[in-house]
């Protein structure tokens, strides 16, 4: 590269030679000297142009620009400071947000060519399905796995992974104790079928999943071995025990695979052929009807989703009507009809909680890009109201020579590092406001949230789009000056009205923003607040829960289970201070057996109902009041006749016009589940959520179904502290070798249960009055403006009589009027708000007058108090000083 | 200057390069020997600005049409001599083409030179 010394020399030896050759002329040495010199022009400026067509002037420049901009934002440190955190803080919640919305929407499965698999259905529900298709579908049985496995066209593979992760316990190695484990249950093709390959050993392959019962072998997750094993070089070969059946683990996953159901994260993954084993109380692998099963593929190159999907349905009505059989009716065979198969793209993988935290985090993304463009005004206002004053200097600079793009571009420059301070303190703020929804959201703590590029990427973007919006216009602004007046005029007196109308319109675009915020914060408090005091049907209080794994101790669906569940249901129950305990398959918000029945005498009903089997005595320890009959009770055994409590919903829907008891129905074709016959009705009551409408349900006692639950609720009004340790001794009492898990309250359920909601209406609150502080710091900061610059005025003003309140009201009319404008627009904003978040959050009420009206107030009790300070202290102003002010 | 001479002819946008590169045809040459030869083969009619002659170099320069090296002039004098590259030698005879076919239309345009003078 050439300097410029390099290029002074070029044009010295110019210089000289024209001499010499003037010199041979007949010149003077000192004549020949100047003349050449004449005739060169102006060296300096040819140097200059040298110097200004190389590249990195540029830099040069832009260091003098960075040095410049940080003496300035140096030389006014409040402002620059409420800036700096300003913009920290939008940019943080931003990107926190952000983060969790590409977790949970965005990324992309760590595997081979995620764009390539596809998802049958949705997987939204869970569990095991029992009927005949007849809509939508999206759970499978392991013999329809095997069937579209061999008979579509347009995979290259399939994979199963059972809906539900089971969790287990079993024993590690030579562990003394049971452990938990949680354990997938994924077809031999999984991982083949993703492209993910063993970190260690091997993956599982097609051949371990031949033969019900006959694999005994896992793969570890990363994350397990990391934990449990303490990444033991020899995992290949360790031994894991889970109920009667000893697995050896064969191979270790990559660290970047979790899974491929986001924010579930197994231990183990197992062969599907060892479903029995690993799960003795649901399986199914040889029936066509039991579906469990989410079924993943991938296509094979250049099939398209239209045609892979018109293949998979052909299969797929062919496979339901041989489930159906030769003998079924045209009614089976018409509701078989509108069964079919929606494959959608998969490469994020599958999700449950995908569907609960979309709409929030749609909602919460929203609220603060709000959030960051009332910052951005904010800044805006305050560059504004900082380069009016600074407008002698640029009139200056302009006039001696510099252009209007280089003061622009200087301009910009400090903006841009406002901007890249803001970002850089947005990390600690991102990172602890991250932390925070993860701990309040229901999202799953295996949710693997770790800044990514594209986090990074939107993070940089959004910083310069901030930089751009809330820069430009006061640059540009700063920079369009009718010199000689700027010249004469004396500092700090300027600002033409048209500098006035915008920083007024940004101010009352941020009553606007800040309102329609607190309104729509105000609607989802008013939202939670409703939801908490539904009616649950039971008493919440004094009830502990826990959970008793009979299946990793062994125990099978027989008499053994049976005893030992009544035995613990007894010895717990004589326990001083219990006033009910029972066992029960679903207690609260944790999924449920959904199933529609059968009434003798009556058609078939398209009505689900919720089933629940349960101890003699849950009824009573959950405080589910009796409205009919009799509840259940120990003497409803395996002997005599199978009974049901029903609630009033069910009565209601499937005996109407009469009563209930001493009618029978059945659930499906098993014999164990016919004519079961009504003994009680109970009040209604919530049972998967507290949003849910309200369900038709029935009660069994586990007496006369011996049937794996694991779910055990007792009722007392004792010490927790103190009860907890007597109801584990007196189940170890029963059974030492029963793992039982960690006791929580019916009411953290139910408080969990809502966790979504609170986390919404939180979060919004929070940023509605970060919204409303913002908009009060940018009244203040205007008015204050604006006052400071007619000291003049006022003072002239009081000088002729102008009393002290006088003045005063004058400058909070102003403030008064702009807030007025904003509060007008805000309203409709508000109203547009609440309606778009209707729509994504279920259950949302219209807006409500005190949902509405409370910010409003609000915004005008703050707009007020932030002009009121400024306006007060124009009142203080001593006319004698004002006018000399200057 | 050039209110000195007034009738000397401004030097067209873009011919200052050509004149550059056809000067250097006949060997190196530095920068004050190329302003002069220009002046002297165009009969003294064209004046080469030297603010133009020496951004016009750095940009021929940069363009890899002519390389730089500094040498000793004829009177021992120490200079940056430019010579003609490859790339430039095709560059000259391609801009020569296409200036003379611009010369001819506009001549034609113009129409015979006795009508006008």
């Amino acid at each position: 590269m050439r300097t410029p010394d390099d290029f002074r020399e070029e044009i010295r030896a110019h210089v000289d030679l024209e001499a010499d050759r003037l010199r041979e002329q007949g010149l003077s040495p000192e004549e020949a000297r100047a003349a050449a010199r004449r005739s060169f022009g102006n060296v300096t400026a040819a140097e200059e142009r040298y110097y200004e067509s190389r590249r990195w002037v540029w830099l040069n420049l832009l260091a003098q620009d960075l040095r410049f901009g940080l003496r300035m934002l140096k030389r006014n440190p409040g402002s620059s400071l409420v800036a700096v955190l300003t913009l920290a803080l939008g940019i943080g919640a931003n990107t926190a947000i952000f983060s969790l919305l590409n977790v949970v929407m965005l990324r992309h499965l760590p595997v081979r060519q995620p764009d390539q698999l596809v998802l049958f259905g949705k997987a939204e529900w869970g569990g095991s399905a029992n009927e005949l298709p007849d809509r939508n579908w999206q759970l499978f049985s392991y013999p329809g796995y095997r069937d579209f496995q061999r008979r579509n066209k347009v995979f290259s593979d399939v994979a199963a992974i059972d809906s539900i992760l089971l969790t287990t316990h079993g024993r590690v190695a030579s562990a003394e104790n049971l452990e938990k484990v949680s354990v997938e249950l994924v077809s031999g093709t999984f991982f083949q079928t993703l492209g993910v390959e063993a970190a260690i050993g091997r993956t599982l392959t097609d051949a371990d999943d031949a033969h019900p019962g006959a694999h005994p072998i896992a793969v570890a997750n990363y994350a397990w071995w990391e934990r449990r094993l303490g990444k033991a070089p020899s995992v290949l070969g360790t031994a894991v025990t889970i109920g009667k059946t000893t697995y050896s683990i064969v191979g270790v996953t990559p660290p970047q695979f979790f899974g491929a159901i986001v924010g579930q994260s197994p231990d183990l993954w197992i062969p599907l052929s060892m479903e029995k084993e690993v799960s003795p109380a649901w399986n199914g692998l040889d029936q066509d009807l039991f579906q469990s099963l989410y079924l993943l593929a991938r296509r094979k190159p250049g099939v398209s989703i239209e045609q892979a999907s018109a293949n998979v349905n052909v299969v797929f009505q062919q496979m339901a009507r041989a489930y159906a059989g030769t003998a079924a009716s045209p009614e089976v065979l018409e509701s078989i009809s509108h069964a079919h198969v929606e494959l959608t793209p998969a490469a994020t993988g599958l999700s449950h909680f995908r569907r609960q935290l979309t709409g929030p985090l749609v909602i919460l993304m929203s609220i603060v890009a709000l959030v960051l463009l009332i910052a951005c005004a904010n800044v805006a206002n305050l560059l504004l109201a900082r380069s009016a004053s600074r407008q002698r200097e640029i009139a200056v600079r302009m006039s001696i020579g510099a252009g209007r793009q280089r003061v622009i571009q200087q301009l910009l420059m400090e903006s841009g590092l406002l901007g890249l301070a803001g970002a850089a303190l947005s990390a600690p703020v991102a990172w602890g406001l991250l932390r925070l929804l993860l701990s309040m959201s229901s999202a799953p703590v295996a949710l693997h949230v770790a800044p990514d590029l594209r986090v990074f990427v939107f993070a940089l973007a959004l910083t310069v789009l901030t930089v751009l919006l809330f820069g430009t216009v006061p640059a540009l602004r700063a920079t369009r000056l009718d010199l000689p007046a700027s010249l004469r005029a004396g500092p700090g007196v300027t600002g033409g009205p048209a500098r006035n109308r915008l920083a007024r319109g940004l101010i009352a675009g941020q009553v606007a923003l800040s309102l329609a915020l607190l309104a729509g914060a105000g609607l989802l408090l008013h939202n939670l607040i409703n939801l908490t005091n539904v009616n649950t049907g039971f008493d919440k209080r004094n009830v502990l829960l826990t959970g008793i794994d009979s299946a990793g101790a062994g125990y099978h669906e027989d008499v053994r289970l049976e005893n030992m569940m009544e035995r613990v249901e007894e010895r717990v129950a004589a326990l001083p201070g219990i006033q009910g305990a029972g066992f029960a398959l679903s207690v609260f918000n944790g999924g449920g057996w959904t199933d529609s029945i059968v009434v003798p005498g009556q058609p078939a009903l398209q009505h689900d109902v919720t089933h629940n089997i349960v101890g003699a005595h849950y009824l009573e320890a959950m405080s589910m009041p009796l409205v009919l009959g009799r509840y259940l009770t120990a003497r409803d055994d395996r002997g005599s006749q199978k009974v049901a409590v029903i609630n009033e919903t069910m009565a209601r829907t499937f005996f109407p016009g009469m009563s209930p008891v001493g009618r029978t129905f059945s659930i499906g074709k098993q014999p164990d589940w016919q004519s079961l016959q009504v003994v009680g009705v109970v009040r209604d009551a919530k049972y998967m959520g507290l949003q849910e409408k309200q369900q038709a349900a029935a009660f069994y006692p586990h007496a006369q179904h011996w049937s794996m639950v694991n779910n055990f609720v007792v009722r007392s009004n004792r010490d927790p502290k103190l009860v907890i340790p007597e109801i584990r001794r007196a189940i170890a009492d029963v059974d030492p070798k029963l793992p039982i898990a960690d006791f929580t309250t019916l009411e953290q359920v139910v408080g969990r249960s809502l966790a979504n909601s609170r986390l919404v209406a939180q979060l919004s609150s929070a940023f509605g009055a970060l919204a409303a502080l913002l908009a009060s710091i940018g009244i203040y900061g205007v008015m204050s403006y604006s006052i400071t610059r007619r000291t003049n005025e006022f003072g002239v003003r009081m000088a002729l009589g102008a009393r002290r309140a006088d003045v005063q009201w004058m400058v909070l009319q102003e403030t008064l009027r702009l807030v007025l404008v904003g509060l007008a627009v805000g309203l409709m904003l508000a109203l547009i708000l609440n309606r778009v978040m209707a729509s994504i959050l279920f259950g949302l009420g219209p807006a409500d007058p005190l949902a509405i009206g409370l910010p409003v107030a609000l915004m005008v009790v703050v707009a007020i108090f932030s002009g009121w300070i400024p306006a007060r202290r124009a009142t203080l102003i001593d006319p004698t000083v004002a006018l000399r002010y200057e | 200057m050039s209110t000195q001479k007034p009738e000397r002819l401004e030097l067209l946008q873009g011919t200052l390069d050509l004149l550059i590169l056809r000067t250097l045809i006949f060997g190196p040459e530095h920068g004050q020997g190329i302003a002069r030869a220009i002046q002297q083969t165009s009969g003294n009619e064209l004046l080469v600005e030297h603010g133009a002659l020496y951004p016009a170099l750095q940009r021929l320069e940069a363009r890899g049409w002519i390389g730089a090296e500094w040498g000793t002039s004829t009177n021992n004098r120490k200079a940056r001599f430019y010579t003609l590259t490859k790339a430039g030698r095709k560059q000259l005879v391609e801009e020569t083409t296409q200036w003379r076919r611009l010369a001819v239309a506009i001549g034609r345009v113009l129409g015979p030179e006795s009508e006008e003078s």
